[in-house]
């Protein structure tokens, strides 16, 4: 069973207009076959979240880890944007995040390729796929490595609503069937009611103002009057918090 | 007027627009029919101009035209073929490019990668960038004479700042993006640089490669000029002190030529095939 840990997280940057605090004592833990999403405005630490775990970014002080068991969790990063190599095609950049070269590891690609509708398409090259397309690329190259944990930040923000619903249904389904424990990043209350099992909510200033458990039972049909009711609720709070910290 | 009243064309009626008929009037408002007919009368102003003017030093481009063919069947005056000066040349300017490479590319990664070597040697690159071969041509001529040796140089001396500054901004311009998805994924260095790093450099090594070999072919021939005792440069020296115009004239055209071959056949292939992934069409999806 995969664990992330984050203790007392603290994250500053020197930029041209001083000292910016992106993280502020960020604590909570997350493990098991969960879906936890991370809500808040733009600035509100986030990505930068997302990247001190998966060690693109050293933290200033506290502690962060993914484990699984005793030791370090495999884990698969979704990005906003597709981030794939442009100059190779989707079967090569499957094959560039593996850990081994064999017709076993092939096959595997393969398959998560077909499980976001993509097998026609493994040789074709990035700029040939449509946004939506290379997303759901990055989303089975992520799940390819078959990882303990799944980072994705805001991995469908750039896309169309109607896209964007596609992809959520089948990232819903993928995370049923593996189990994984998904740390999802999005300023979109709606998307993060419709998908997760609980909610951290992030204030500006990096700080994490309240956890929610969001209870309903899958699956959660967008359009429902739960989920409506979840979404409304939800989304009072979250205004609620964003005045407190306005005022404060 | 309401809706109801107008006519309103059924939305399958709705066709493709109809293909432009090929009419005189079409082929005479076309972009090619303008350049040739400018390149024409010119070329028909130039031929009946020149009976009037009071030298005797301008020919008429038939004259010229008669010489670039007689050059082309290799009945000529001069002591060298087309194909023998051009076969010089050419030697002397691959010899000179690839030289330029295994020196440019190294300073040109030390440029990009370390702010030290980029301070230090910045200004180098500014000047050399603004000096014009002629300097090196004239440079060369002094220091090793007439031959092989000093054009060789020139072509360095020409070519290789362009070379390190491309490749300076190609490292400078490695996607971050890229670099960090893979350390996300724990994907080992080497990998990286051969997958990431490396391609992303590509279409600034083809900038550095063109731009290069235009500046060291100009150095050439200009170094030829002044030192050489063969070559095209050193044709068109030949005809010059034989005051014979359409001979200057005649080879400047098969530089013309030259460039456009090697833009044409050797670069637009080469390209064509290396940067195959920027698609503009887009993926035929089986469902």
């Amino acid at each position: 069973m995969a664990s992330i840990r984050v203790n007392h997280l603290r994250k500053e940057f020197l930029t041209a207009d001083g000292l910016v605090v992106a993280l502020q004592d960020a604590t909570f833990e997350a493990s098991g076959h969960t879906f936890v999403s991370v809500v808040g405005p733009s600035g509100c630490g986030k990505s930068t979240l997302l990247n001190v775990l998966c060690g693109i970014d050293t933290p200033t002080s506290g502690t962060s880890e993914i484990v699984e068991g005793d030791h370090r969790a495999r884990v698969g990063y979704v990005f906003q944007d597709a981030r794939l190599l442009p100059w190779r095609t989707v079967m090569a950049n499957m094959m560039f995040v593996q850990k081994t070269d064999d017709q076993a590891t092939r096959e595997r690609c393969e398959h998560y390729l077909e499980m976001v509708g993509l097998s026609h398409a493994t040789k074709a090259f990035p700029a040939q796929l449509s946004g939506g397309m290379q997303q759901r690329v990055g989303i089975a190259r992520a799940f390819s490595i078959e990882p303990d944990v799944l980072l994705m930040d805001e991995p469908f923000s750039h896309l169309d609503a109607i896209t964007g619903r596609g992809l959520r249904e089948e990232l819903h389904d993928m995370w049923e069937a593996t189990k994984k424990t998904v740390l999802f990043v999005t300023h979109d209350v709606g998307e993060a009611v419709e998908l997760s099992t609980r909610i951290l909510l992030f204030a500006e200033g990096g700080r994490l103002q309240e956890e929610l458990t969001v209870d309903l039972p899958f699956p959660r049909e967008p359009t429902s009057d739960e989920v409506a009711l979840a979404k409304v609720e939800i989304m009072r709070k979250f205004e609620s918090l964003h005045e407190m910290v306005a005022v404060s | 007027m309401s809706a109801t009243s107008q006519n309103v064309t059924p939305a399958t009626a709705i066709t493709a627009p109809p293909r432009q008929a090929v009419t005189l009037g079409s082929i005479v408002r076309s972009r090619r029919f303008a350049i040739g007919l400018s390149v024409v009368t010119l070329i028909a102003l130039w031929q009946i101009i020149v009976p009037f003017l009071p030298t005797l030093l301008i020919p008429e481009p038939t004259k010229v035209a008669q010489f670039m063919w007689n050059e082309i069947l290799g009945r000529t005056l001069a002591p060298q073929t087309i194909y023998q000066a051009f076969g010089v040349s050419l030697l002397r300017l691959f010899i000179g490019l690839g030289l330029a490479i295994l020196i440019g590319v190294p300073i040109g990664l030390l440029i990009g990668l370390f702010k030290w070597a980029d301070a230090s040697l910045d200004d180098f690159v500014v000047v050399g960038l603004a000096m014009p071969s002629l300097v090196w041509a004239l440079l060369a001529g002094m220091w090793w004479g007439l031959g092989n040796k000093p054009t060789i140089i020139v072509v360095i001396l020409a070519s290789v700042t362009f070379i390190i500054l491309n490749v300076a901004e190609g490292v400078r311009d490695v996607p971050k993006t890229l670099k960090d998805m893979g350390s996300a994924y724990g994907v080992p260095s080497l990998r990286i640089t051969r997958h990431v790093v490396f391609p992303s450099l590509a279409p600034f090594f083809f900038a550095a490669l063109r731009y290069g070999l235009a500046n060291g072919w100009k150095g050439l021939v200009l170094a030829e000029v002044y030192c050489g005792v063969d070559g095209a440069g050193w044709m068109i020296r030949y005809w010059y002190d034989a005051h014979r115009a359409q001979g200057v004239i005649g080879y400047a055209f098969f530089f013309a030529i030259f460039a456009l071959v090697v833009e044409k056949l050797i670069f637009g292939k080469i390209s064509a095939y290396v940067f195959r992934w920027r698609a503009k069409t887009a993926y035929r999806a089986a469902k």
